[in-house]
This record gives C-alpha cells, structure tokens and sequence, in this order.
C-alpha cells in the first residue's frame, strides 16, 4: 500500500520533479492531445488545429528528446497550410511546419514517418501556388515519398500521400483515378497490416483514402 | 478498495486547493490581441493558447516565480519571468520581419522569381507570354524601361542602346548572348528560358557588384536541379531536338542536342527577305550540377552551336540596292561556378569561371568582315550576413577577366586585347524594418585604356504602408568603349552614365502597380570626326561602317522619363494581365552626330498590354499580347535637320497557344503561335541611298520584319514515363 501511495504522490508532484524518459506526465499529455485530434469531426477549424499544434509543441519543449510532440505539431500546421486565408498565411504555417519537421529529424533521423511529414509539408507548399512551384516542391515530395517507402515498406502513409495527389493531379498531368487507384489499394492493403511501433506513433490515412477509394472501380 | 479511491480524490483536491489559475492577455505592440498564441509555464506541462480576444487562463501548481514563455506565428517569442499570482498578466509581442512588413529596394529592378513571394513576375511568365516567342530577351523587351528595337539585338533600356545592356548568367557576363546579327535582323538569345530559376532585369541603378554596363544587366541564374528525367524529343517547323535529363540524390545531368533549319517554315510563311542560305543551325549543350555537401553546390554548363545564314540584303551604297552577305558561327560558352555556406549561412561563396570563343565569318559582296571575341572571365564574391532579425549584410567581390576581339573590316584585320579587373563592396543595412539602405563602391581597371574608374551606388527604400513603398537609386556607371573604336584609338576613356531614379509600388492581392521615374546623364561618350583635320565630316547612316575617323570622349547626353506597370491576377477569375507603358526623353551628342538629337533607336512611346488564361477544361494555355512602339527617328539626307523624320509606329497582336496531351503513354506538349496577327506592314526604319553628285533624289529603303503575320507550330514528347510537365509552364 505504501508503495501504491508513494506511487500516486510521484505522479502527482511530478511536474516539478525532473523529467524522465516516457514520464507519465508526457504520456497523459499525448494521450490528452491525442484523444483531441482524434476526436475532431468533419473539417475541423483553423483555431482548432492551432490550439492542438500548440499542445504539441508544449508538449515538445518539455520533452526535448521525443520526436512524436513535433511531429504532430508538424502534422497539424500542415493542415492548418491547406487552410490559410492566403499565401503568406499558408506559407507562415508550413515555416512552423518545416521548424517542427527539423526539429523532429534531429531527434529521430532516418524516421520513415518524418519522411512521409516532410512530403506531406512539400505538397502543401505546392498547392499555395502550383503554377509556380511544382518545379521546387514536386521534386522534394516524390524524395520524400520514395525516402519513406525505402526506409519502411510496410509504412501505409507514403501510398495515402502518393495516391491522393495523384487523384487530386488531373489526367493531363499524369494524375487522375487510373493513376491513382492501385497506389490507393497498396495503402489500404498495407494499412491490413500495419503495425505502429508505439501507442503515440501515427495511424492515421485510412480515413482519407476510403473516399477516395468509391472512386476506383 | 474504496479508501484508496478516497484517498487519491483527497490528495487530489488538496493538490488542486494548491494550484495558482494564471490569467492575461497577449496583444501585439498596438494592443491588437493576439488568439491562437502558445503560452506556458517554461519546463511545465503548464500551459495553454489564447482565445480569440487574446486572453488565457491555466492553472499551475508551481510556486513564487515561474518563466512565462508566449509564441505566435510571425512574432519574436518571448520569456518573461513572472511571479505566480492570480494577478493578470498582459504581455506584448514584436512582430518579426518578413516580406511583408520590411522594406526590400527595389528602385530600377525587375525581379522574375520562385523563393521571393512578393515578386512582380514568376519565371513561367517568359514562357507563358504570347509575342516572346519563349525568348527571354524578347520578354524583357514587355516590360517597363525596355524598348522593342525591331531590327537590332540588344536590350534597349531607358534611352540606353542594345551594347549599353549585359546579359549575366550566375554572375559571369556573357560576351555573345545571342545568335549572331544579320543585317538589319533580330535574332533570338542563345539560352533556353528553362534553365533559369530566377531572373532579375535592372532597368537602371543596379547594384556595385556589376559593371561594364551602361545601361541595364539582366542576371540569369540557372536553375539547381532538373526539370524532367528521361529522354524527350521536340520538333516544330524550324528545329528539331533531343534532351535527356538524369538526376541522382546529390548530381544531376542534363544534355540537349538540336538542328534547326528554317526550310519548312520559311516555305509556309512568305518571306521579305531575299535568303540565299535559309538559317540552319546544329548544336548542343551539356548541364553538370553536384552537391558535394549540404550547403555547397558545383555546377557545370558547356554550349557549343554553329550556324550558316546567306542572303542579298538591302544595301543602299550598293548601285543594285542589295549586297550579298554570308555568315558562318561558331559559339562555344562554358561557365562553371561553385557556391557554398557556413556558419548556418552567415558566410557565403559564390565563384566562378567561365570562358567564351565565337566566331563570325562573315562576307559582305566578296569582302571579309569577319569577326570573333575569346573571353575567359572568373569571379568571386564572399558575403557576410552581420545576423540580426533584418538581413544587414556585407559583400565583398573582384572579378577579372580577359577578352580579346579582332575584326576584319574588308580584309584588314584589327585586333586588340583588353584585361579588365574590378573589386567590389556594398553593404545592406536596415534602418529598422521600414529603411533600408544598400550602398555600394565598384573600382575598375581596363589594361586597353591604362585607367581607373571609381563608382559609388547608393539605394534606399522606405516602407510607406502595409503593401506599398518608396525607392531611390543613385549610381555611376562605367563602360568600356566597343572594341570598334579602341582599334584605332586606346586613349579613349570610359564612357560614363549617372543613374537617378525614383520608384513607387504597392503589391496587394495579386494586384500590382509600380511607377518609377527617372533622370540618366549621360558623359564622355564618344565622338568621331571624319572630316578632314578632326571635323565632323558628313554623317554616314549606315549602321554596320567601320569608324574609322577620329575620335574622343566630348560626347553626352541625358535620358528621362517614366515607367508605369499593372498586373491583375485577381479581378477576373483565371485571367492574368498586365500593361506596360514607358515614356522616354532622350537626346546624344556621340557618334557622328553633329548636333544633340534623338537618336534612331528611341522610340518615345512603348506599350504592351499582355493577356493570359489558363483553360482548364481543354488543358490549354493562351496567351495575348498587343504592343504599340512610337515613331522613331530616322535620317533622311534630303532633310536639313538632323534625324527630325519619325517612323510610323510599330504595332503588333500576338497570340500563343500550348496544350498537353498523349500520344500513346508519352506526354506530349503541343504549342502555336501567331505573331503579327493583323499582318501590319511594320517599318523599323528607313535607309537612303548615297547623295549622288547629279543632284537626283536619293532612294529610300524601308527596313521591316523578316516576315510579317508568321506562325509556329511545334510538339514536344516525353519519352520517360516519369516525365512530369505542367503545361502552364508553355
């Protein structure tokens, strides 16, 4: 018993005591600020996705040697790139996006999953203006696609990034359902038997490609 | 069990009772609030963002005092110690510099670039705009400061003439940018609008890290990275061509090779000239680039070409009003130049080392004037951020290089060698974020003159609102007289021109307008006097004759005027257009002109009015462009004022077209244009016979466009099944 309350006093005086590898108090926090993403329905809101970003971040300066606080951070301002009200605010997200994407790689290098944000992140920046940027960003999407597939071939969420381009990339441009649908498939069939490696590590894609998979025959 | 879960409820609400709820606001330095900033407690998992009037609230079980740290996007984060009381705490933040709200000089540049976002002009422009022809000088030619010289090469910039402009790639100047001139015809630049990642065209005060211009330099940087992958080929009705394109992780490799021959569309499309050896054309280049480390970046372009042209052009010394001319070129162009950083970019290299060989042999009738230049040019440049949230920097640079020219002038050869030497500093310095003053200092030495020339450049620009602001230029520029009049007179000086401009330009919502205002006086231009014992002697229009009288530096002038420009991409939907409008007042005592005057490559008015739309549905880019040139001055001997007759004005629509396609699996590009749609009868200028002793009239000659309504057709298909395209780009 004395054990159990000693235990129980730990956990609650924690916060001032120094921080240790996989603290419950970071493992309350991801579960916390990954029940809130988790639980966002439909479209959620610019403020929304920054509320969350900013959680993670906090969750990022008291952990410095966790990669996964960033790499939602990351996550969440690259939808907050799709959403900005113009270039320059889209543009200023995804710097908070490329700044947590560094940030993580020197945590964690050779992380397929950070590959997969960084293709994520080049997309984004491709479609603030496409006319004038495939030229840069495509190069640095398809490296970071390819990047991830080599480093984990069973990682589903290179094929969510690759298929949904190519569905969103009309016919003319190489893109469209013919293109798009057997990389989709692959994504789902990986997604049968993926594993993630720890209780926070990313799942997510499934949900983005289902409808785009009524699309494929 | 119960006691326990009573036990923690306890301890639970003791460490509750024992928490402190912080509450504030951050606002930024106005008081603006600020919703959505990060706010906690420094190593606590304390925290939380603010609402959307920029309050927070969080509790904390810390005690005394804490560090607060706050961030926002855009702005300098702060850490403000804090004692832990339920006081409210109000926190303000400074915005950091970006595009937006710090000033960037811009007097007298026209940058055409991706990685700044608050630029007038995209690289794709060049390509996309319908009567440029995918030519990147031809281009430059719409904007404002430039002026359309149908008959001569060059950049004519602000009063300026075609050798008053450089063409620079990476830093290296390029002696023969274009193909070589025949007589009284344009040709196209050597380098393929592609291989370029930015462009930025100075109209006039540009920066001390350039010389040897008087008027204008175009910089040309390559680009860092290929395009395609894989074999492509293209074929339109002058050339046909092959590319391969292979990239690896830290090297890339591009290689062209061509051979054009304007048979097939000169059999389409009539022709005013009298061709005796239609243009052909063979040549190749070759693109190395490798990244030996993160920051460092080596890159390699070779270009060889040869052409053959003939034809009987008019010629109004000659008793049958046309001479036979046949030339030959042989251009080779290689530049390689390595960049590099350290110290996370506060220390950065820029070198470089190029060398050009180009041949002309040429006849006129049976008489050589052939002619060729060697140039072996190298660079370096060191610049050193000084940190600090604004971008001061400094910059330090020499360059050097040797040209040697020769020419035969009916047969008698003349050559002459020029070692040129400059070092060059400037310094950008801001004034918080709404000043910023670049000044800079350039130094010359030409071995053919034996002289030294110093000249100081000053810019500075104020932000005058959220989008729009103020700049002004001042600088001297020096040039080397053409080698034409070095060959009989090395004591000649530099000729020299003092920039004074004026700028003012708002950027909002894909809306553009820019205005710039300038005054250019021009001094110690040359003058030559082939009169008998160093007078003026009467004026010979011709303008391929040797001077072969005496010369001195007496000459001056003065350019002034203004240049408006507008580009709407926003108010129609998936339109974008601009109109382009400058004005220029020039008048030159230089050359053989006996008085001050206008010169014939002045035209006062230009404007160009330049529409595209990207179509979607049909996957097809169009474009049109109209453009109006004014009258400019001729000389007619059977006028007793000098260069007093004007042109008609040059008008001309074009349209351009390019549409994206398969052919079986391969992407295919097709492209059309049209130039001169309304076939106009355009007249660049008039040439007259010699006085002729009888006292009969001269004849008078009109120098127009090889061809008048003319159209290209021509395709381009990807071998490689991952070759990627975008048609916008076409």
């Amino acid at each position: 018993m004395k054990t159990l309350i000693t235990t129980l006093l730990t956990a609650l005086l924690g916060a001032s005591a120094p921080t240790m590898a996989q603290s419950p108090q970071y493992k309350q926090a991801m579960t916390d600020a990954l029940t809130t993403m988790n639980n966002f329905r439909g479209q959620p809101s610019a403020t929304d996705l920054l509320t969350i970003a900013n959680q993670f971040q906090r969750i990022a300066t008291v952990e410095s040697g966790e990669w996964l606080p960033r790499y939602y951070a990351g996550l969440n301002y690259v939808y907050l790139g799709f959403m900005g009200k113009d270039q320059a605010e889209k543009d200023k997200y995804l710097d908070q996006a490329d700044m947590n994407l560094k940030a993580a790689e020197a945590i964690s290098p050779k992380n397929d999953e950070l590959a997969v944000l960084k293709a994520y992140i080049a997309q984004s920046r491709m479609i603030v203006d496409p006319m004038n940027r495939w030229q840069q960003y495509g190069p640095l999407f398809r490296s970071g696609i390819d990047q991830a597939k080599t480093m984990n071939p069973a990682n589903p969420r290179p094929y969510v990034l690759e298929g949904s381009s190519l569905m969103y990339t009309p016919a003319q441009f190489g893109g469209g359902a013919d293109k798009a649908c057997p990389v989709l498939k692959q994504a789902m069939e990986k997604f049968a038997t993926f594993k993630p490696t720890s209780e926070f590590a990313p799942g997510w894609g499934k949900q983005q490609v289902e409808p785009l998979l009524v699309k494929c025959k | 069990m119960n006691w326990i879960a009573l036990l923690t409820t306890c301890l639970l609400t003791i460490s509750a009772s024992a928490q402190t709820v912080l509450t504030g606001r951050i606002t930024d330095l106005k008081g603006h609030s600020l919703p959505g900033a990060n706010v906690m407690l420094h190593g606590t998992y304390d925290g939380t963002s603010t609402d959307s009037t920029g309050a927070f609230r969080f509790s904390t079980s810390r005690k005394d005092t804490a560090t607060l740290v706050v961030s926002y996007i855009g702005y300098e984060p702060t850490r403000q110690k804090i004692t832990i009381s339920p006081n409210p705490i109000s926190i303000r933040l400074n915005e950091l510099a970006n595009e937006l709200n710090t000033v960037v000089v811009t007097a007298g540049v026209f940058e055409a670039s991706d990685s700044k976002r608050m630029t007038m002009l995209k690289p794709m422009d060049i390509v996309t705009t319908a009567g440029g022809g995918a030519d990147i000088t031809s281009v430059m030619n719409l904007l404002p400061g430039a002026q359309r010289v149908g008959e001569q090469n060059g950049l004519f910039v602000r009063g300026g003439s075609g050798e008053e402009a450089k063409i620079v790639i990476d830093g290296m100047i390029v002696q023969n940018p274009f193909f070589s001139q025949s007589p009284n015809l344009q040709s196209r630049g050597r380098f393929q609008p592609f291989m370029f990642k930015g462009t930025s065209f100075s109209t006039g005060g540009y920066s001390a890290q350039y010389g040897q211009a008087l008027s204008s330099v175009l910089l040309l940087n390559t680009t860092d990275q290929n395009q395609n992958e894989g074999l492509g080929i293209s074929v339109n009705l002058a050339n046909a061509g092959l590319t391969y394109d292979h990239a690896t992780r830290n090297a890339s490799i591009s290689a062209t090779g061509y051979y054009g021959n304007l048979k097939p569309l000169f059999a389409l499309v009539p022709q005013n000239i009298d061709w005796t050896h239609v243009p052909e054309l063979g040549g190749g280049s070759l693109t190395y680039r490798l990244q030996p480390s993160r920051t460092g970046m080596l890159k390699f372009y070779g270009m060889y070409s040869n052409s053959v042209v003939g034809m009987n052009f008019i010629d109004p010394s000659s008793e049958m009003g046309k001479t036979a001319f046949n030339q030959r070129n042989n251009n080779t162009f290689v530049t390689s130049t390595y960049t590099d950083s350290w110290a996370n970019g506060a220390w950065q290299l820029m070198a470089g080392l190029s060398y050009s060989h180009d041949i002309d042999a040429t006849t006129y009738g049976t008489l050589d004037f052939g002619r060729g230049t060697d140039r072996l040019q190298g660079r370096a440049m060191l610049t050193r951020s000084l940190g600090g949230k604004l971008g001061n920097q400094l910059l330090f640079g020499s360059e050097g290089s040797r040209v040697t020219y020769q020419n035969s002038i009916a047969g008698t050869p003349y050559s002459l060698v020029d070692t040129y030497g400059a070092v060059f500093f400037e310094s950008q310095v801001y004034a918080g974020r709404k000043l910023a003053i670049q000044s800079g200092i350039r130094g010359e030495y030409s071995s053919v003159l034996n002289r030294f020339n110093l000249a100081p450049r000053i810019s500075m620009a104020y932000k005058t609102g959220i989008y729009s602001q103020v700049s002004l230029a001042y600088g001297q520029f020096y040039q080397t007289p053409d080698a034409r009049y070095l060959y009989r007179n090395t004591s000649l000086n530099y000729e020299r021109a003092d920039h004074l401009i004026l700028n003012y330009q708002i950027i909002r919502n894909k809306r553009t307008f820019r205005i710039e205002t300038y005054y250019k006086n021009y001094a110690q231009l040359v003058r030559e006097f082939t009169g008998p014992n160093g007078t003026l002697g009467s004026y010979d229009a011709n303008p391929y004759r040797f001077p072969w009288g005496q010369t001195d530096n007496t000459g001056y002038g003065y350019a002034k005027g203004f240049d408006l420009f507008w580009r709407d991409q926003q108010t129609i939907k998936g339109l974008d257009y601009w109109i382009t409008y400058s004005f220029v007042d020039s008048k030159r005592l230089f050359q053989q002109f006996p008085t001050l005057a206008t010169p014939s490559f002045i035209s006062n008015h230009n404007i160009a009015l330049i529409g595209k739309r990207y179509f979607e549905k049909i996957s097809t880019n169009m474009g049109l462009t109209y453009t109006i040139s004014t009258g400019r001055p001729y000389y007619n001997p059977t006028n007793s004022t000098f260069l007093a007759d004007r042109t008609p004005a040059v008008t001309n629509l074009s349209f351009s077209a390019s549409h994206l396609t398969h052919i079986g699996k391969n992407l295919t590009i097709l492209y059309a244009s049209v130039d001169n749609i309304l076939n106009t009868r355009n007249v660049y200028t008039y040439l007259y016979t010699p006085n002729r002793n009888d006292g009969s009239q001269p004849t008078r000659y009109a120098v127009g466009p090889a061809s008048y309504r003319s159209f290209f057709v021509g395709g381009i298909v990807m071998l490689s099944r991952k070759a990627k395209v975008d048609v916008r780009q076409l």
